[in-house]
C-alpha cells in the first residue's frame, strides 16, 4: 500500500502546490500585511536603529536628529519617501507635511541638528513625534487591526477610541453584519415553503419548479445584478409599475438605497438557501409523516414535531451558505448600493485600488475572514459537520 | 512439503496497529491444490487473501510465491487471478472487453486475444455473450465471466473470495460443480474463501479453518469433520452437542448431571475439567441400542421435520437441548415420549475445557 | 399525507410568487434586450435586433467575449485536470488527515472572493503575474477547482474500489488502471466538474477586476464597466447571451446528474 500512497501523493501534489502557492500563501501574506510595518525601517534605517535604544524620556540624542535629517533628504532624492509619508500620516494626520518639509530642507540644515530641526518645525521638539517614529519602526504593528475597529494608540501607546469624526469601521462591520443577517433571514423565510412545496409536488411539477430555482442558480451574479439595476432605475419598469398602480406620485430613487441592495442580494442568494433545504427534504421519507399520523399526530403536530426537526440541517446549511456569500459579496452591493451605504468588501476594494492603503485592506480582510471562519465553525458545530458548504457566486 | 507454491511464514496483520486481524500465520499452499479458507465472518480470511494478492501489506512475516518473496512485488506484477465476491466486472466494458483486458495489458496480438476470449467464454459455457454488458447478465452469468477473466491470462494461482456468496442455493451448487470441473481441467492452484462449511467440504482438497485470525486446523475435509482439533472446529463444521464433564479415569467421564460417559482412551488426568462434543447424527436411537456403550433413555422435548431427516431435541445429561438426527425411514417418536439411545465411544470427542 | 386545503393553497401560492420573483428579472432582461429604442420599458414597444448587432460589431464586446472564452477554456482544462487527479489521489490514498486536505483544497470555495482577489493581487504582483493571461487563468483556476474536486469525489463515492483491485490483479499498472477503469466509470462527475469550472470562470468578476490588466476585459468586467458608465440595451444583449450560456450549463449539468444517478442504480 505504500506504493499506492506514493501514487496518491503524486496525483494530489500538483493541485496542492497550486492551492498553496496561489491561494494559501497569498492569503497568508495578506494576513501578515495586516500587522507588517516596514515603511519607516526601510526609509530611515539608521534613525530606526538609534530610536530603538532610546528610552523614550525627554528627546532622543543629537545623533537621531542628524540621522533623520540626512535619511529624509536621501529618501526624497531617491523618490522613496511616498510610502513613509503615507504611513506616518496614517499614524497622525499632518506628519506627511512635516516629513516632506524636513526632507526638502535637507542640505540647508547644519549641526547641531536638534536645534536646526526644531527651528524648522516645532514638532521636532515634541516627544510625541519621536515616540510615533519609534513605534512605527516595526517590524509589526497593531495599528491597522486597531483602526479597523475604530481604535488607535496615543503616542505613549495606550489604546483609545479614534475621534468621533473618524469613526467608521464599527458602523461598517455592524452594517455588513446586519444586512447579511437580514438577507439570510429573508432567504430562509422565503426558501422554506418553496423547498417544502417542491419536495411534496408530484413528478413533472417538482422538476419544473426545481428548474425554475436552478435557472437563477446557474446564471451569472453580474447578469442578475444588472437585471435589478435595469428594473430599479428611475425610469425603469419597477418605478413604472408603482406609478401605474398609484402607489407613487413621482418616480422614486430606488437604486442606491439599502432596500435595493437587500432585494438584489435576496434574489442572488435565494437559490443557495432553497437547494440545500430541498436536498434534505426530498430525502425525508413521507412514511415518517404517515407513521406520525398513525400515532395520532394532527397536521400541525406532524409538521412541528417530525418534519421541521428533520429538515433543520438543510436550513442550517442554507443559512450558513447565504450568510457566507452575503458578507463576502462585492458585485451586487457595489453596483446597486449607494456609496455611503457600502459593505466591508467595498472598503477592501477601495483601500486596495483608490487609497492604496494595503495595510487597511489587509486588516479588513483579516476580520472578514475571521467572520466567515466563525460562521463555518459554528455551522459545523451545530450540524455535527454533516453539512457541506460551498457554492458558486 | 517441498512443492509449495505459496508459503506464509509468521504473517501478521493489523489495520490500525492495535487490533490483530491475522496473527502469526504459517501456511503452505501446494501446487495444483484446491485450498479453502473457512471461518466465520471477520476471522481474517479476506485479509489473508488480499495480502497474497498484494492489496494489503502484512504487518509482519513473509509471503513467498514459487520460492520468491513477493512482499515488494506490486499486485499487477504478481500474476495472480482474483475473483471478487461482487464480481468486480468493469461496467463500462462488454463481457468480451472484460476478458480481453488482461490480454491487451500484456500486449497480445489482436487475433490471439479474440481466440482466447472465445475459448474462455466456451469454457464457462457462455458462448455468444461477448457483446453483452455485465449489467445485462444474471448473477450466475456474471460470476462465470469473473471466473473466466481471472483464468484467461493463465495465472498459476487463482484466489476466490466468497465468489458464490450472493447466489441462491441451487445456482451455488451448479457453480460449485463448474469450479471443480475447471480446477480439474486446468490443474491451476486455487485458494478459495468461504464461510459456508458445506461449500468448503464439497470443493476442497484441504481446508484451513480460521477463527480470530488464526488457523485452528488445516487438513482434508474428512479430517476436519471427523477429527476436529478443538471445540471451535467441532462446533463450526457440522453440528455438535457440547457437554461439560470431568475426567474420572482413562476412558470414563462424569457429566454435570452426575451420569457417566465412556469415551475412547484419552490422556487427560483424572479430575480435569473437559469439554465433550458429540455429533447429532452419530447418536444411535431405538430399542436395539440398549446394551451398547453409553446406553440410556431420554424424553423427547421437540421434533422438527426436515424432509430427509428429523431433528429431535432431547432432555439428556441434565439439559434439554441435546440434539440427535433421525434418518427418514425410522418411525418418528412423539414429543413427551421416551426414546432409547446410545452414544458410541468413538463419537465422543474430548477437548480441554 | 396531505396538508389542510387552505395551507396547501397558501403554500403553493407563496411558492409560485417566489419562483416568479426568481425568474422575472431574467425574463425582463431578455425582453428588454429586443427593445427597438434606448428606452427600457415594459411592455416592449416593438422588436429589434439592433442591440445584438451592436454587440457583435462593437470591438470591445467582441474582444471581451473572446477573452472570456479563452480564459474559461484554459481554466476549465487546468482545473479539470488538476482537480480530477487530486480527487482520485484522495480516494486512492490511505493516510491520516484526508478530511483536512479536502478542506484545504476546497477552501477557496468558502473564502470571500474579495479577500482571495486582494491576496492574489498582492502576491501575484511580487512575481509579475498581474495583468497577464496566465495570472488570470491561475486566479480563476483557484476558485473553480474546488467544484471539480467536490464533483469528482462525489462520483468516486459510488465507484467500487474492487474494480481497481480487479484491474491490478489482471496485470494493469496503476496508471493504466486509472485511465482505463477509473476515468471511464466516473466521467459524468468529471464532466459535471468541468461544466462548473467553466461556468465559474465565465461568471467570475471580482478576481478579474484585480488581476486583469488594463486591456484585459472579460464579459463580466465589460458589463460592469458599461453599467457604471452608461446603461444601453447592448448590455442587456450581452446579459441575455450570458444567460443563454447558463441555460446550457444547467441542461448539461442536469443531464450529467441523471446519467450518473442511472449509473449508480443496480
Ligand atoms: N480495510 C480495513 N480496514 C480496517 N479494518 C478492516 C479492513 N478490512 C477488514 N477489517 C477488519 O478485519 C477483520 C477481518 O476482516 P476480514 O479479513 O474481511 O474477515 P473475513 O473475510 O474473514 O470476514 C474484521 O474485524 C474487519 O472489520
Ligand atoms: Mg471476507
Amino acid at each position: 500500500m505504500r506504493r499506492t500512497n506514493w501514487l496518491a501523493a503524486l496525483l494530489i501534489a500538483p493541485l496542492l502546490l497550486l492551492i498553496l502557492g496561489s491561494f494559501v500563501v497569498p492569503v497568508g501574506l495578506t494576513l501578515f500585511r495586516a500587522v507588517a510595518d516596514r515603511e519607516v525601517a526601510a526609509a530611515l534605517p539608521e534613525t530606526s536603529a538609534l530610536l530603538a535604544s532610546w528610552d523614550g524620556q525627554g528627546l532622543p540624542p543629537e545623533g537621531a536628529f542628524a540621522a533623520v535629517a540626512r535619511e529624509l533628504a536621501a529618501a526624497l532624492e531617491e523618490r522613496r519617501i511616498g510610502d513613509l509619508a503615507q504611513r506616518m500620516n496614517f499614524e497622525s494626520t499632518g506628519l506627511r507635511t512635516l516629513l516632506l518639509r524636513t526632507a526638502r530642507a535637507g542640505d540647508r540644515l547644519r549641526a547641531p541638528y536638534a536645534d536646526a530641526l526644531v527651528a524648522l518645525d516645532a514638532r521636532w521638539g515634541q516627544r510625541d513625534t519621536w515616540l510615533m517614529l519609534q513605534r512605527a519602526s516595526g517590524p509589526t504593528t497593531s495599528l491597522y487591526l486597531l483602526r479597523a475597529l475604530d481604535l488607535t494608540r496615543t503616542p505613549d501607546g495606550t489604546v483609545t477610541q479614534v475621534a468621533v469624526e473618524e469613526k467608521l469601521f464599527r458602523t461598517l462591520f455592524l452594517r455588513t453584519l446586519w444586512v447579511s443577517l437580514l438577507v439570510t433571514f429573508l432567504c430562509l423565510l422565503l426558501a422554506y415553503p418553496v423547498a417544502y412545496t417542491i419536495a411534496r409536488l408530484r413528478a413533472p411539477w417538482s422538476s419544473v419548479a426545481l428548474t425554475l430555482v436552478l435557472i437563477p442558480f446557474w446564471s451569472s451574479v453580474l447578469v442578475r445584478t444588472t437585471a435589478w439595476y435595469v428594473l430599479l432605475q428611475r425610469e425603469g419598469p419597477v418605478n413604472d409599475a408603482l406609478l401605474g398602480l398609484g402607489l407613487l406620485d413621482a418616480p422614486a430613487q430606488i437604486l442606491g438605497t439599502r432596500i435595493a441592495v437587500v432585494v438584489a442580494l435576496v434574489h442572488v442568494l435565494l437559490p443557495f438557501a432553497i437547494l440545500p433545504m430541498h436536498s434534505v427534504m426530498t430525502r425525508l421519507d413521507a412514511t415518517y409523516l404517515r407513521a406520525a399520523a398513525s400515532l395520532g399526530a394532527n397536521g400541525v403536530q406532524r409538521f412541528l414535531r417530525v418534519w421541521l426537526p428533520l429538515s433543520l440541517p438543510g436550513v442550517a446549511a442554507g443559512g450558513a451558505m447565504v450568510f457566507l456569500l452575503a458578507v463576502g459579496m462585492y458585485t451586487a452591493p457595489a453596483l446597486i448600493g449607494g456609496d455611503r451605504d457600502q459593505m466591508v468588501t467595498w472598503f477592501i476594494a477601495n483601500f486596495m485600488t483608490r487609497d492604496v492603503n494595503w495595510g487597511m485592506a489587509a486588516a479588513l480582510s483579516a476580520y472578514l475572514l475571521a467572520m466567515s471562519g466563525a460562521v463555518i465553525a459554528l455551522t459545523r458545530l451545530l450540524t455535527g459537520g454533516a453539512v457541506q458548504t460551498g457554492a458558486r457566486a | 512439503m517441498t512443492d509449495a507454491l505459496v508459503r506464509f511464514r509468521g504473517v501478521s496483520k493489523s489495520y490500525d496497529g492495535r487490533t490483530p486481524v491475522v496473527t502469526d500465520l504459517d501456511l503452505d499452499v501446494s501446487r495444483g491444490e484446491f485450498l479453502t479458507l473457512l471461518g466465520p465472518s471477520g476471522s481474517g480470511k479476506t485479509t489473508t487473501l488480499m495480502m497474497l494478492a498484494g492489496f494489503e501489506d502484512p504487518s509482519a512475516g513473509s509471503i513467498e510465491l514459487d520460492g520468491v518473496r513477493i512482499d515488494t512485488v506490486p499486485p499487477h506484477r504478481r500474476g495472480i487471478g482474483v475473483v471478487f465476491q461482487n464480481y468486480a466486472l468493469f461496467p463500462h466494458m462488454t463481457v468480451a472487453e472484460n476478458l480481453a483486458f488482461p490480454l491487451s495489458i500484456r500486449r497480445l496480438k489482436r487475433e490471439e486475444i479474440a481466440t482466447r476470449t472465445r475459448r474462455a467464454l466456451e469454457m464457462v459455457r457462455l458462448p455468444g455473450f461477448g457483446d453483452r454488458r455485465p449489467q445485462q447478465l444474471s448473477g450466475g452469468q456474471q460470476q462465470r465471466v469473473a471466473l473466466a477473466r481471472a483464468l484467461i491470462f493463465a495465472p498459476k494461482l487463482v484466489l476466490l473470495d466468497e465468489p458464490l456468496g450472493a447466489l441462491d442455493k441451487q445456482l451455488r451448487e451448479e457453480l460449485q460443480a463448474e469450479i471443480r470441473r475447471i480446477h480439474a481441467q486446468l490443474g491451476v492452484t486455487m485458494v478459495y474463501v468461504t464461510h459456508d462449511q458445506a461449500e468448503a467440504l464439497t470443493l476442497s482438497d484441504r481446508i484451513a479453518v480460521f477463527n480470530e485470525g488464526r488457523i485452528q486446523q488445516l487438513g482434508t475435509a474428512e479430517a476436519v469433520y471427523e477429527r476436529p482439533a478443538n471445540p471451535f472446529v467441532a462446533g463450526f463444521i457440522g453440528e455438535s452437542n457440547r457437554l461439560a464433564a470431568r475426567v474420572l479415569d482413562a476412558t470414563l467421564l462424569r457429566l454435570e448431571d452426575g451420569s457417566t460417559l465412556e469415551a475412547m482412551p484419552h490422556a487427560f488426568a483424572p479430575g480435569t475439567a473437559v469439554l465433550v462434543s458429540i455429533r447429532p447424527e452419530r447418536v444411535l436411537l431405538g430399542p436395539g441400542t440398549q446394551g451398547l456403550a453409553n446406553a440410556t433413555t431420554a424424553r423427547v422435548e421437540e421434533v422438527v421435520y426436515l424432509g430427509d431427516h428429523s431433528r429431535l431435541r432431547l432432555a439428556h445429561a441434565g439439559r434439554t437441548d441435546f440434539v440427535v438426527k433421525l434418518p427418514r425411514q425410522e418411525a418418528v417418536p412423539q414429543p413427551g415420549s421416551l426414546v432409547d439411545l446410545a452414544i458410541p465411544v468413538a463419537a465422543v470427542a474430548v477437548f480441554p475445557a | 399525507m396531505r396538508e389542510h386545503p387552505l395551507a396547501r393553497v397558501l403554500l403553493r401560492g407563496a411558492t409560485g410568487l417566489v419562483l416568479a420573483f426568481l425568474v422575472a428579472p431574467m425574463l425582463a432582461v431578455v425582453v428588454l434586450s429586443f427593445s427597438p429604442t434606448e428606452l427600457m420599458v415594459l411592455p416592449p414597444r416593438g422588436f429589434s435586433l439592433r442591440w445584438y448587432e451592436d454587440f457583435l460589431t462593437a470591438g470591445r464586446w467582441v474582444l471581451a467575449t473572446r477573452n472570456s472564452f479563452v480564459v474559461a477554456i484554459a481554466t476549465t482544462l487546468l482545473a479539470t485536470l488538476l482537480g480530477t487527479a487530486a480527487a482520485i489521489g484522495l480516494q486512492l490514498g490511505r493516510f491520516r488527515g484526508k478530511a483536512l486536505l479536502v478542506t484545504l483544497l476546497t477552501l477557496p470555495m468558502v473564502t470571500p472572493y474579495i479577500v482571495t482577489a486582494a491576496s492574489m493581487y498582492f502576491a501575484y504582483a511580487l512575481v509579475g503575474l498581474t495583468g497577464s493571461l496566465p495570472g488570470l487563468v491561475l486566479g480563476h483556476t483557484v476558485v473553480a477547482v474546488p467544484f471539480v474536486v467536490m464533483a469528482v469525489l462525489a462520483t468516486l463515492q459510488t465507484f467500487d474500489a474492487n474494480l481497481l483491485r480487479a484491474a491490478a490483479s489482471l496485470g494493469a499498472p496503476p496508471t493504466a488502471a486509472i485511465l482505463r477503469v477509473v476515468v471511464p466509470n466516473i466521467w459524468p462527475g468529471i464532466a459535471a466538474g468541468a461544466v462548473f469550472a467553466f461556468a465559474t470562470s465565465l461568471d467570475e468578476f471580482v478576481i478579474t477586476l484585480f488581476l486583469a490588466g488594463p486591456g484585459q476585459f472579460t464579459l463580466p468586467r465589460q458589463m460592469y464597466a458599461s453599467v457604471r458608465e452608461f446603461l444601453t440595451p447592448t448590455i442587456l444583449a450581452a446579459a441575455t447571451l450570458l444567460f443563454l450560456c447558463s441555460l446550457v450549463f444547467l441542461l448539461a449539468s442536469e443531464s450529467l446528474r441523471l446519467r450518473s444517478a442511472r449509473k449508480t442504480l443496480p
